[in-house]
Formats: structure tokens, C-alpha cells, sequence
């Protein structure tokens, strides 16, 4: 440094590698998942590279930041980011680390109205564009060498919105989100879409520490129904008084879609999940809407509204339609996550139906909730036991409904017969493999989890 | 009508005194030895059929923000009637709750109790401090802290819990549930 030239302040976004020794961890041919995914160091600093680098990640909904300078922090991976509304409305996403010395600009959770951030060491200030726009004191404003208008928060590479949705990745090499999603949009607008209005979050997040490795919550909500009838036996009878029920139609219409791993798993059964939030007021509301969603989305999907269902947008961001929870499952090491929990509503819904969807969620999907309760020790203890070198050796079986592969032609993406099926989790880890072994995007786009080509999704069925 | 979204209305010049004020601190520990065996039949025994029971979501906001670090409406840990409750001990009360079986471990420690007189001779005010410890398999802790808000409807010879708002010191919460009422 002694030689002391100028600095070169440019944003950086760090290329993808491959790791093929961690690719073939996944043994597709033997519906088998290497334990090593979930414990070791070097795998996990390779999904912070490979993944959270690359992929669009859930930022906020645009609801929770209306107007100019309406902010939330939050996370890409392990990267703290500030999600901020800029005055020409479109939305930015800045590193919410200070280009002087690194440290955080901005402290606090969400806020109203910020002209910037000014960072607490120094006192440089940004403005909501990312900018730096001033410093403390007159030292730099007299130095002819500090080139101001060449400093900025490092912008998140691109950020884009899906039906008020925020996403943001750090590639710029990225495909679009849309592309990011493809057909897997029509799975979105059943919760997405449903009302001509358009969705919210209600106000906050819920915030919590498991100690497990990301991807168990991750599968879980890709595709483990199965896991309700003995994790949540106990939920379900504290608020339906009886055992989980998939109802009589399971047989003919419950399925597994997957796309680019993202995947949905479904039952078809109108208000199987809504009824679970314990409020009977929600379950005819539900029905009160049926056929308005239906003339939006056809049949099936205004089925799946409030059916029995679950989702995760691959990697990290799940939810359950019907239970209107939205969630995060945040990378902290392999051995731990910090789960971020919204409520999602419809604009439209009368006030005391949003109300009963607030409640509900904090009844079931919340920390203290009688399902949700039950779930993280299952995650916790399914990394911790990886701790054996021994026993994390021996094999993990994702071989549920290895024949259930149907073409549905109405319904887009990979399509397996039953809800009841390890398919989606199989597609995750296929997903989770190609992000290990791909340095590049057209190997991403058109590798075996791409969605095989059919005619535009779900209009035959309609 | 009591709304957790309100102040609980003590009067601090009017601070209970003598038999009244062991008997409202009497309560507080009774309630806290039934949670601590995990009796939560008997705990509920003790809440009034009008209990509201909130426990916001905390956010870290800057002091300028008039929003504060909680709002109610917004997400929250509870905010419960009686019947939520009632739900909630349901669970607990069944062999397959998984994340109390086998059990766990709880030391519900409640400290700095203040008690007030209110507008209401039918009703007295609370303050109170928790140190919460949940302990489960061989070392699983959860430690909460936090402070707590109540207001106690007058029964008999003692008290019956009516409205109770929970603070934690906590942003994020440090555990992977909530296997308890605070
Ligand atoms: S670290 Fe931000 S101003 Fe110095
Ligand atoms: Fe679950």
C-alpha cells in the first residue's frame, strides 16, 4: 500500500465455480442424497458460491415498501441487503456494508421515508440510491484525489418483481427472474394471482434461530406431505380434533410438479390447509371465492388455493398456500438457519378476514404454532446426527414413488402421481447438484431439471 | 373493555400493599410453578375466559421511527382469547406432541413484580420481569428474557389472569419454537 495510487472501487460479483466431486454427492440413478451436503464446511461455502451467488433470492413484497425511501434489511445467503423503493418507484438492493471500512449502514430491521443511510464509523452517507452523497467533516471535500461520484453500496446485481414479489440475484449474467421461474408461474398465481387485486404481506416479520442445515426445511416444503401425518399428528388434533386427512378425491387428483427445482406438491382438495388455521369463518371464505378464482385460474388451480399443499421456490424461499404463510430459510453455516415468517393476504380480502389469516398463521406456522412447533427439532436433529463420522456415512433414502412419473400434459413441469412422494425432493437435489457442477447458465437452463416442452401450460386443461 | 394494544392503566401512586400485594406476586409464582411441571390444564384454570394474551414480534427500529418496535396488527408470537389458548393447551396435551415428548425442562423465573391499583376496583395491575429456561435431550437450551405487562381480574381471595403483554429483549428469537407460554 505504500506506493498509495488510487482505489478501484468498482463493484464486484464473484464468478461461479464447478464442483463436480460435490455434484455427484447426489445419486440420481440410486434416489440417494450423500449426508456430506449436510454438514460439511467446504460444501457449504460451496452453496454460498454456487447458489446464493447465482440464484434470484426472495428480497420483500413490494407492499412492505410502498414509497420513495420505504426500506427492510434483509438477507441473500449470508450477504445482509438493504431492499429500498426508489423515488421512481422501482426498487433497488444495495450490500448494506459501508465501501470504507465495511461496516453496516444501515441497523435497524425496516423504516419509513429514509432520504439514506449514513454509516455510524466515519459518517460517509448514501443516499437511497446507493450513492455515496456526502462525508463527515471537510477532510475528503479538500483532498483532490478522493473521487467521490465513483462510490457507491454495492448494487444486488439485477432485482425484478413476479406479481409483487421482490427478487434480487447477484449475477449479472443471470437469466430474468421469468426465466428464473418459467413455467413454474402458473404454480405461483394460485396464491399469486387468484384476485384481481393483487397481494400483500400483513406488517412484520417473525423471526427465528434452528440449528440445521438450510435444505431440510427446504425439502420439507418442496414436497414432504408425508411428514404431517406424524410430525403434526398433534396439531392436528388440537385444532381439527382428528388425524391428518387427504380426503377421498387423494387417489385421482393429488400430484408433484417440479420445475428448475422449484416444485409444488398438491391435493386438490379446495380447503384442506385453511381449514388447519382452525377458523371456519376462513373456510367458507375460501369457498365464497371458489368460483371467482376459478373463472382467474381454471379448475385445478383454483382447487389448490386452499388445498393441502406446499412449496419452495428453489433455494430457499417456501410457502403454503391455503396456510398463507411465506417464509424464508436463511443459510447461517451448515448447521444453522434463521427462519424469516410473513403473512401473505389478498388486497381485496375484507379486514377481518386479513385478521383471521394473521392469527391463523400465528396459531399453526410460528414459532409457538401447534405445527410448526413440531418441525424444527426433526431439522435439528437430522443435521446434528451427521456429527458421527460413522453414521454420516450411511445412506439417505429419497426413493418414495420412483414410478410415479406421469405426463399430464395439462400441467407443466415434471409431474408425479401423489402428493405422497419424494419426486420434488429428488428434483431439488438434482437442482442442488447441476448449481454445483454448472460454472455456467446455458448448462443451468437446459439441464435435466429444465421443464420438458408442453403446449402453453394448463390452457388444454382448462 | 381491555385490549392488550392499550397501557394496562396502573395507577403508580396507588402501588397494592401487605396481603394484596403477596397474594397478586402469590399468583404470578403459582402460574409459573404449573408451566414449570407442565401442567397447562392447571395453568389455564388460572386465565380468565376474557384473556387477551399478546406477544409482539420485536423489530429493531431507529428511535425516530414513530412506528416503534412493535405495532399491534402486525405479526406477533400470540395474540390469543381464551379459545386460541385453549387450542394451544390442546396440543400439549397430546402423547404425540413430539416437541415435548420426551419433556422438556422449564424454569420460568419471574422477577421485579410491581402491583398496582387501577380505574377499576375489580382489577389490579402488574408489572414483571421473566428469565425463561427450556431444556431438553442432553443440552438443548432456550433462554428467553423479557418483561411482562398484566392485568389481574380480583376472584375470591385471589386473582384470575386477564390481559397479559409480553416484551421480549429479543429480535430475533433465539430458539427453534416456542414449546410454552411466558
Ligand atoms: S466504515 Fe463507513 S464511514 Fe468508515
Ligand atoms: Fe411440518
Amino acid at each position: 500500500m505504500c506506493k498509495a495510487g488510487r482505489p478501484d472501487m468498482k463493484p464486484a460479483y464473484p464468478q461461479a465455480g464447478s464442483y463436480p466431486q460435490f455434484a455427484d454427492l447426489v445419486d440420481t440413478e440410486r434416489s440417494q442424497v450423500d449426508r456430506k451436503v449436510f454438514h460439511d464446511e467446504a460444501i457449504y461455502q460451496a452453496e454460498l458460491r454456487q447458489i446464493f451467488g447465482r440464484a434470484w433470492l426472495f428480497l420483500a413484497h413490494e407492499s412492505q415498501i410502498p414509497g420513495a425511501g420505504d426500506f427492510v434489511r434483509t438477507k441473500m445467503g449470508e450477504d445482509d441487503v438493504i431492499v429500498v423503493r426508489q423515488r421512481d418507484g422501482k426498487i433497488g438492493a444495495f450490500l448494506n456494508s459501508c465501501p470504507h471500512r465495511g461496516n453496516r449502514v444501515c441497523m435497524v430491521d425496516a423504516g419509513k421515508k429514509a432520504r439514506g443511510f449514513i454509516c455510524n464509523y466515519h459518517g460517509w452517507s448514501f443516499g437511497i440510491d446507493g450513492r455515496l452523497v456526502g462525508t463527515d467533516g471537510k477532510v475528503y471535500d479538500t483532498d483532490p484525489d478522493f473521487e467521490k461520484h465513483a462510490i457507491t453500496l454495492t448494487p444486488v446485481a439485477q432485482v425484478a418483481s413476479y406479481k409483487g414479489l421482490v427478487f434480487g440475484t447477484f449475477d449479472p449474467n443471470a437469466p430474468s427472474l421469468a426465466d428464473w421461474f418459467g413455467p413454474f408461474t402458473w404454480y405461483l398465481d394460485v396464491m399469486l394471482d387468484n384476485d384481481p387485486e393483487g397481494t400483500e404481506f400483513i406488517g412484520g416479520c417473525i423471526r427465528s434461530e434452528i440449528e440445521c442445515n438450510w435444505k431440510f426445511p427446504a425439502e420439507n416444503f418442496v414436497g414432504d406431505i408425508l411428514h404431517a401425518y406424524w410430525t403434526h399428528q398433534s396439531g392436528a388434533q388440537a385444532i381439527l380434533g382428528g388425524g391428518v386427512d387427504l380426503g377421498p378425491q387423494y387417489d385421482e387428483r393429488a400430484f408433484q410438479a417440479s420445475i428448475y427445482g422449484h416444485g409444488i406438491e398438491t391435493n386438490l382438495d379446495k380447503t384442506g390447509n385453511t381449514k388447519t388455521l382452525g377458523y371456519p369463518e376462513l373456510v367458507d371464505y375460501v369457498f365464497s371465492q371458489y368460483d371467482k378464482a376459478k373463472d382467474r385460474l381454471g379448475e385445478t388451480r383454483a382447487r389448490m388455493v386452499g388445498a393441502i399443499s406446499s412449496c419452495t421456490v428453489f433455494p430457499n424461499f417456501s410457502f403454503l398456500p391455503g396456510q398463507a404463510t411465506f417464509r424464508v430459510w436463511q443459510p447461517k453455516g451448515p448447521n444453522k438457519i434463521e427462519l424469516y415468517t410473513w403473512t401473505l393476504v389478498n388486497k381485496s380480502m375484507p379486514e377481518h378476514i386479513k385478521e383471521l389469516y394473521r392469527r391463523g398463521t400465528m396459531m399453526t406456522f410460528s414459532p409457538g404454532g401447534v405445527f410448526e412447533m413440531d418441525d424444527g427439532e426433526n431439522w435439528e436433529y437430522c443435521t446434528k446426527a451427521n456429527e458421527g463420522w460413522v453414521t454420516r456415512h450411511q445412506p439417505l433414502h429419497y426413493a418414495l414413488g420412483i414410478s410415479s412419473k406421469i405426463d399430464a400434459p395439462d400441467l407443466p413441469g415434471h409431474i408425479h402421481r401423489g402428493s405422497l412422494n419424494d419426486a420434488n425432493q429428488r428434483y431439488f437435489y438434482t437442482r442442488w447438484a447441476e448449481f454445483m457442477r454448472f460454472d455456467n447458465w446455458s448448462d443451468l437452463m437446459t439441464a435435466e431439471t429444465a421443464p420438458p416442452a408442453k403446449a402453453a401450460p394448463g390452457v388444454a386443461a382448462e | 373493555m381491555l385490549h392488550v394494544k392499550d397501557p394496562i392503566g396502573a395507577n403508580l401512586d396507588r402501588p397494592l400493599a401487605g396481603e394484596d400485594f403477596r397474594a397478586a406476586e402469590r399468583f404470578l409464582y403459582t402460574e409459573a410453578r404449573l408451566l414449570d411441571a407442565e401442567n397447562y390444564t392447571g395453568w389455564i384454570a388460572l386465565v380468565d375466559e376474557d384473556i387477551r394474551y399478546w406477544m409482539p414480534g420485536m423489530e429493531t427500529r431507529r428511535r425516530d421511527d414513530k412506528r416503534g418496535p412493535y405495532a399491534y396488527g402486525e405479526m406477533a408470537y400470540f395474540d390469543d382469547t381464551y379459545a386460541e389458548l385453549k387450542v394451544r393447551v390442546a396440543r400439549y396435551n397430546e402423547p404425540s406432541a413430539w416437541a415435548d415428548n420426551p419433556a422438556t425442562r422449564h424454569a420460568h423465573i419471574i422477577t421485579n413484580i410491581e402491583a398496582y391499583e387501577t380505574n377499576d376496583p375489580t382489577l389490579v395491575a402488574v408489572f414483571s420481569c421473566f428469565t425463561n429456561v427450556r431444556n431438553r435431550n442432553e443440552k438443548d437450551q432456550d433462554v428467553i428474557h423479557g418483561r411482562r405487562e398484566d392485568v389481574l381480574r380480583r376472584h375470591g381471595a385471589g386473582f384470575r389472569l386477564a390481559l397479559r403483554r409480553i416484551f421480549t429483549v429479543h429480535n430475533v428469537l433465539l430458539s427453534k419454537n416456542l414449546n410454552t407460554f411466558l
